[in-house]
């Protein structure tokens, strides 16, 4: 309960502060975000399980992001950005729809 | 679950499949061992959970947060990406429009121009047919004649096998050497008045490319391109034999362009919109008989 207020009090503080992203961090928000989910739906899963724990959960998702920032960073000084950023994407995605299989599995047995 | 199973102390490998293991298991180990690490040592204390949760609850808040500055920034960028096209859009309609328009202008203003000519004459048919051909010759007259239509056309835009769609490829297209070399053979042909795609030719005419286009006199001109001209009756023999019909047939085959030939009597080519000389001057005497020719 206290996880759903929190999100809704980042959306809510998102919506009201009118951030402005600079434009040199501009290409590593959307890898940023899928790597936010990554680390969510891990969380969830992990809490599904029963074995949720706070630090691992904060630590998966700082590394993610910085990570994921980090790779598509060193794309694109390496002239690969764009073929990067799908290799992320794709892992990442991967991992975000077994981890909301098994939430699926938890929630419905099926 | 299968983490579940992972005792604590024993040693993670990586499967040698590694692409596979990502597929089958994508929560991250840490938690089962974090799990593990409390079935040992007992739940943490009280001020350590605490902690805890507050860094929980502020991680969350910045996933919320990092999703709403992801949205916001997708939605801010989507209208300035249709809207400047569609800018850009109007932009050339504009500029497509003044030219016509222009267009139109200086077709009544030549107009004009002749009429006032045939005035300042006097009349005098002699004086006035002269102007006339060496208008013509100048290319600044509309002619008529029999002659050839040399007709030139980018390769067809290949088909991907797979979908049956045009593919990405890049077409081979007919470029500015192409036509300029077609053009120089006409005139080697003896030809005496060429035009492309109803662009007329004159002494300071030029043939260029500019990106995917092709600029006549710097007005576009599109494949498939009408190469016709006007000349003696072997033009379309001559034309046929020569250095650059032997290169351009080697680019059908090679490239697959298309390019063919045909004469035709009766061609009629417009005047050039020529701007006239603006930095030469005519040298020696102004005397009609001893011009060109």
């Amino acid at each position: 309960m206290i996880a759903f207020l929190a999100l809704i009090a980042g959306v809510v503080a998102g919506v009201l502060l009118e951030p402005t992203v600079p434009v040199g961090l501009q290409p590593y928000l959307p890898i940023a975000v899928v790597a936010a989910l990554d680390a969510v739906f891990g969380g969830i899963r992990a809490k599904l399980d029963g074995v949720f724990d706070d630090k691992q959960f904060v630590i998966s998702f700082v590394s993610n992001v910085i990570v994921a920032a980090f790779i598509v960073y060193l794309g694109d000084q390496l002239g690969v950005g764009g073929q990067l950023s799908t290799g992320v994407v794709v892992v990442l995605g991967v991992r975000i729809f077994g981890n909301v299989a098994a939430i699926r599995r938890h929630l419905f047995r099926a | 679950m299968t983490q579940a199973s992972q005792r604590p102390g024993e040693e993670r490998r990586f499967a040698p499949d590694f692409l596979l293991e990502l597929f089958s298991n994508p929560l991250d180990p840490g938690y089962a061992d974090a799990a593990a690490r409390r079935a040992t040592y007992g739940p943490k204390p009280p001020w350590r959970r605490r902690g805890a949760l507050v860094l929980r609850t502020m991680a969350l808040a910045a996933v919320g947060f990092l999703l709403v500055v992801a949205w916001r920034e997708a939605a801010a960028a989507e209208p300035d990406r249709t809207s400047a096209h569609a800018g850009l859009v109007d932009e050339v309609k504009t500029a497509q429009e003044r030219t016509d328009e222009l267009q139109v202008q200086s077709d009544r203003l030549r107009q004009e121009v002749r009429v006032q000519q045939q005035a300042a004459l006097g009349g005098s048919a002699e004086e006035l047919a002269r102007v006339r051909e060496r208008e013509a010759a100048a290319g600044l007259a509309p002619v008529t004649g029999s002659g050839v239509v040399v007709r030139l056309a980018d390769a067809p835009v290949p088909i991907d096998p797979t979908t049956g769609k045009p593919s990405g490829a890049e077409v081979s297209r007919v470029l500015d050497v192409d036509l300029q070399a077609v053009v120089n053979g006409l005139w080697a042909a003896d030809a005496e008045a060429i035009s492309i795609n109803g662009q007329r030719l004159t002494s300071t005419s030029t043939i260029r490319t500019a990106g995917h286009a092709v600029l006549v006199d710097f007005r576009p001109v599109t494949s498939p391109y009408e190469v016709s001209a006007i000349g003696p009756d072997n033009l379309e023999a001559r034309f046929k034999r020569s250095v650059a019909a032997a290169s351009m047939r080697e680019l059908v085959d090679q490239y697959g362009l298309g390019f063919s030939t045909r004469e035709e009597s009766g061609l009629r080519l417009p005047a050039s919109p020529g701007t006239g000389l603006r930095y030469a001057r005519p040298a020696g005497s102004p005397s009609p008989s001893r011009g060109v020719r």
